[in-house]
């Protein structure tokens, strides 16, 4: 990976692929950082709501410079991307639009809710939290490999993440180790949430059709060779949590092509009503 | 009555490399590391940090509020602070040296 991509020098290919690429990423971070902010206030302990809250508002971050740099190859500025496209344009996996807090995207305010522990007791923090962790082993695995992409101003973004990405992973694994060695109540919440999600986690790596054109170029390694370097990462984990994964799950694929579950829709519509209001407001 | 949390962790926080860590303030974790990922999110996420301590509360032995007047300078002792040294008015000219 010695050749610089620029997008004055990418051909129409590679920067087709670079574009879809980025958007991947960049509807990753959104989505995963939306859904986790929705326990802002609910979050199981005090310490743990402002831990997980701001690792959603890390991702909100990471997301804000994706689109960046997808502006900087022409498409629209990151709030049009982020709030005036619907779910079929977006590239975001399944496993980030995961509804684990019914309701949260419902009317009314939820700080200072008087239906605060009604809320909390509807939501389930083993699905959040499980998907967290397998979200940002990929997240730091793929970030890793990126530190190197032939793409710049990719491995110059993902060099800047490594120690948000590298704090995520260890909030992950702590408290993945933690719970799983801790009662039979919360190791049995984790592996319910391990067998449940594991179609949505493998489907983070959904092959796309510029899969090999970014591998060839330097720019990305393929969704397969870094589904396995995650995998070789999880594994470890989950095994010495004293928890176990599913075998033989078939990977939910879909959200790459924008083919997503009514969650996304749900989901965009309660966060891009504000915007939708006046699309044209300054802020 | 009984207080159901987790053990409390006092927490110090380093701005750079030969600072002092200062103490920024508390927060309850099952134990040691947990404390400390937890900690890098309450105190360490605004202001610039290189290293965090914790350390459990029962580990820092303290005087009583009660035996404040221990601190009390009771008469002129002022001969017993280290001024009129060469060395003194020479650090005192660099340090002002440097404040220009």
């Amino acid at each position: 990976m010695t050749s610089t991509a620029t997008s004055e020098a990418m051909s129409t290919a590679t920067k087709a692929a670079v574009i879809d690429l980025l958007y991947r990423l960049a509807d990753d971070s959104l989505i995963i950082g939306h859904r986790n902010s929705e326990w802002t206030g609910l979050g199981p302990i005090l310490e743990e709501d402002i831990a997980f809250s701001s690792m959603a508002q890390d991702k909100m971050g990471h997301a804000l410079a994706l689109y960046g740099l997808l502006h900087q190859l022409g498409e629209e500025p990151p709030d049009r991307l982020a709030f005036a496209r619907g779910p079929r344009d977006y590239r975001c996996c399944d496993l980030v639009a995961m509804e684990f807090l019914s309701g949260a995207a419902t009317d009314g305010p939820l700080c200072n809710n008087p239906v605060r522990d009604e809320l909390v007791s509807r939501g389930d923090w083993a699905g959040s939290l499980v998907r967290q962790f397998l979200f940002s082993e990929a997240d730091a695995v793929r970030m890793a490999a990126l530190e190197t992409s032939a793409y710049e101003p990719m491995a110059q973004l993902a060099r800047k993440l490594r120690g948000e990405l590298k704090y995520h992973t260890l909030h992950g694994r702590l408290l993945i180790e933690r719970l799983g060695k801790a009662t039979e109540d919360s190791r049995s919440r984790l592996n319910g949430v391990i067998e449940r999600v594991w179609p949505q986690a493998l489907g983070m790596f959904e092959p796309t059709k510029h899969g090999q054109t970014l591998a060839s170029a330097g720019i990305c390694p393929t969704e397969e060779a870094l589904c396995d370097r995650w995998l070789g990462e999880v594994e470890p984990i989950i095994e010495r949590s004293g928890l176990s994964r599913p075998k033989h799950a078939k990977p939910a694929y879909g959200g790459r092509a924008g083919n997503h579950p009514p969650e996304l829709a749900l989901l965009l519509d309660d966060m891009q009503r504000v915007y939708r209001l006046d699309p044209t407001a300054q802020w | 009555m009984h207080d159901t949390q987790w053990p409390i962790f006092e927490v110090f926080h380093q701005a750079s490399r030969g600072e002092p860590h200062v103490h920024v303030g508390s927060i309850h974790a099952p134990d040691g590391a947990t404390a400390l990922m937890l900690a890098k999110e309450q105190f360490g996420r605004r202001q610039a940090c290189v290293n965090m301590w914790v350390v459990p509360v029962e580990a820092i032995i303290a005087t009583d509020y009660a035996d404040a007047d221990l601190f009390a300078h009771g008469t002129d002792k002022s001969y017993r602070e280290a001024f009129g040294y060469e060395t003194t008015k020479r650090a005192k000219l660099v340090g002002d040296a440097e404040e220009i």
